[in-house]
C-alpha cells in the first residue's frame, strides 16, 4: 500500500458528491433525500455533498419508477459521472415499480435494467437515516483502494 | 484594564472544546420503537386465512408461504410500503408491526372486510370465463370446476342472456381470479376496507 493511495482513501472517505435524478416517483422519496440535508439528519458532518451534478458526482441516487421520458437519458447521464462511481436505487419504485407497477402503467422497472445499481434501499418512502447508512456502507465498498482493484 | 478577549480565548483553547467544534457529531439516530417497519413475525400460528394479502395495496409485497412448519406470511421488500394493512387485517396477530397491535387492542378496532364486484355490460361478452375460474363458485356448484353449465342460482357469478350476471356479492372472498381470468377486463373487483369498533372483548 503506497501512500498516496492511504491519502486518495482518506480523501475519499471524507468527501462523498451526491447527484440524484428523479426518473418518475411521486416525490415522496425526494422529500426524504431532502430530509437527509436537514439539520436533524445533517449529511454533510459525514462528509456528504449533495450537488447534484453528474460531472462531479460520486454517488447517483436514482429515485423513481423509470418512465419512458428516462429512455436514453438515464444512460447518459451514468456516462458522464467519472470512475469511481456507484448508483443506489432509493425507495421500492426503482426496484420494482411500487403501487405504479399495474398492467397499462407506463413504466419500465427496475432501474437496474438500465443502468448497473449497486445498493437498493426498500420502502415507501425509506427513512433518512436508512438512505444515509446505504450511502455511508457502500461509499468504503466500492472507493476504497479504488486503483489498487481495478487492476 | 483587562481585555475581555482573554477569557473567551482561554475557553476556546481548552481541548474539550475544541474536539467538540471539528468533531461533532449529532446523536447516533435510532429508529424509534413506534416507528412501523416491515412487518414481523410474532409466534402465532398462520391459519391462511390470506386476510394479509387481500388487504395488501402493494403489488406482490405479501406471500403466504407453506413451510414444514405450516403456513408462514413473507413481506418481500422492494415491494412492501409499510402501511400496516396486514398487521391490522390478521386475525390471529400473526404479523407485528410499531404499536399497531398495541393500539388496536387499546381501541379495540378491527378492519372490516366487503368486497364489490362491477361488471362493464358494454365490454363483457358473456364467455363466462369469470364464472368458471371463480373459486367460490366451484365449492357451490361441482359442475363449474369442470368447466360445465351451472346448475343452480346460488352462484357468485352466472352468465344468462349473454352477460355475466353477480348473483351473491356477499360470497366474494376478494381473490380477483375474474379479473385475471377475464380476457376484455370487463370485471373489477375492488376492495372496501373499514375499521369498526368492535364490542369489549373477553381477553
Amino acid at each position: 500500500m503506497n501512500v498516496l493511495q492511504s491519502v486518495k482513501n482518506l480523501v475519499r472517505s471524507k468527501s462523498i458528491h451526491v447527484a440524484y435524478v428523479d426518473v418518475g416517483s411521486c416525490n415522496g422519496c425526494d422529500i426524504e433525500v431532502l430530509a437527509c440535508l436537514s439539520p436533524r439528519y445533517d449529511i454533510e458532518q459525514y462528509g456528504i455533498y449533495v450537488h447534484n451534478n453528474p460531472r462531479e458526482a460520486d454517488i447517483l441516487l436514482v429515485i423513481g419508477a423509470y418512465t419512458p421520458g428516462w429512455e436514453e437519458k438515464l444512460h447518459t447521464l451514468w456516462e458522464k459521472i467519472p470512475d469511481p462511481k456507484v448508483a443506489i436505487a432509493v425507495g421500492n419504485c426503482p426496484i420494482s415499480g411500487c403501487l405504479f407497477n399495474r398492467p397499462h402503467s407506463l413504466i419500465d422497472p427496475p432501474v437496474s435494467k438500465h443502468i448497473p445499481i449497486s445498493a437498493e434501499v426498500p420502502g415507501c418512502p425509506p427513512r433518512p437515516t436508512e438512505i444515509l447508512t446505504a450511502v455511508l456502507s457502500v461509499a468504503p465498498i466500492v472507493f476504497k483502494d479504488y486503483e489498487v482493484s481495478k487492476r | 484594564m483587562s481585555l475581555p478577549i482573554i477569557p473567551y480565548l482561554q475557553e476556546i483553547a481548552r481541548l474539550e472544546w475544541l474536539h467538540k467544534f471539528f468533531f461533532v457529531r449529532t446523536a447516533p439516530l435510532v429508529t424509534p420503537s413506534y416507528s412501523r417497519g416491515f412487518p414481523e413475525l410474532t409466534n402465532k400460528t398462520c391459519t391462511h386465512a390470506l386476510f394479509c394479502m387481500m388487504a395488501c395495496p402493494a403489488p406482490g409485497a405479501i406471500d403466504v408461504i407453506k413451510t414444514p412448519d405450516g403456513w408462514e406470511p413473507r413481506i418481500h421488500k422492494g415491494h412492501c410500503i409499510r402501511c400496516g394493512l396486514c398487521v391490522e387485517a390478521c386475525p390471529n396477530g400473526v404479523l407485528t408491526s410499531g404499536r399497531i397491535l398495541e393500539s388496536m387492542f387499546n381501541d379495540s378496532t378491527r378492519l372490516s372486510f366487503s368486497f364489490r364486484i362491477d361488471v362493464d355490460t358494454n365490454l363483457c361478452m358473456g364467455c363466462g370465463n369469470c364464472a368458471v375460474a371463480c373459486p367460490v363458485n366451484k365449492l357451490i356448484d361441482t359442475q363449474m370446476a369442470y368447466g360445465g353449465r351451472a346448475s343452480t342460482d346460488q352462484l357468485l357469478l352466472k352468465v344468462s342472456d349473454g352477460k355475466c350476471h353477480v348473483l351473491h356479492a356477499e360470497l366474494c372472498t376478494g381473490c380477483k381470479t375474474c379479473e385475471n381470468h377475464c380476457p376484455n377486463e370487463a370485471i373489477r373487483v375492488s376492495r372496501l376496507l373499514e375499521a369498526v369498533q368492535i364490542a369489549e372483548v373477553e381477553p
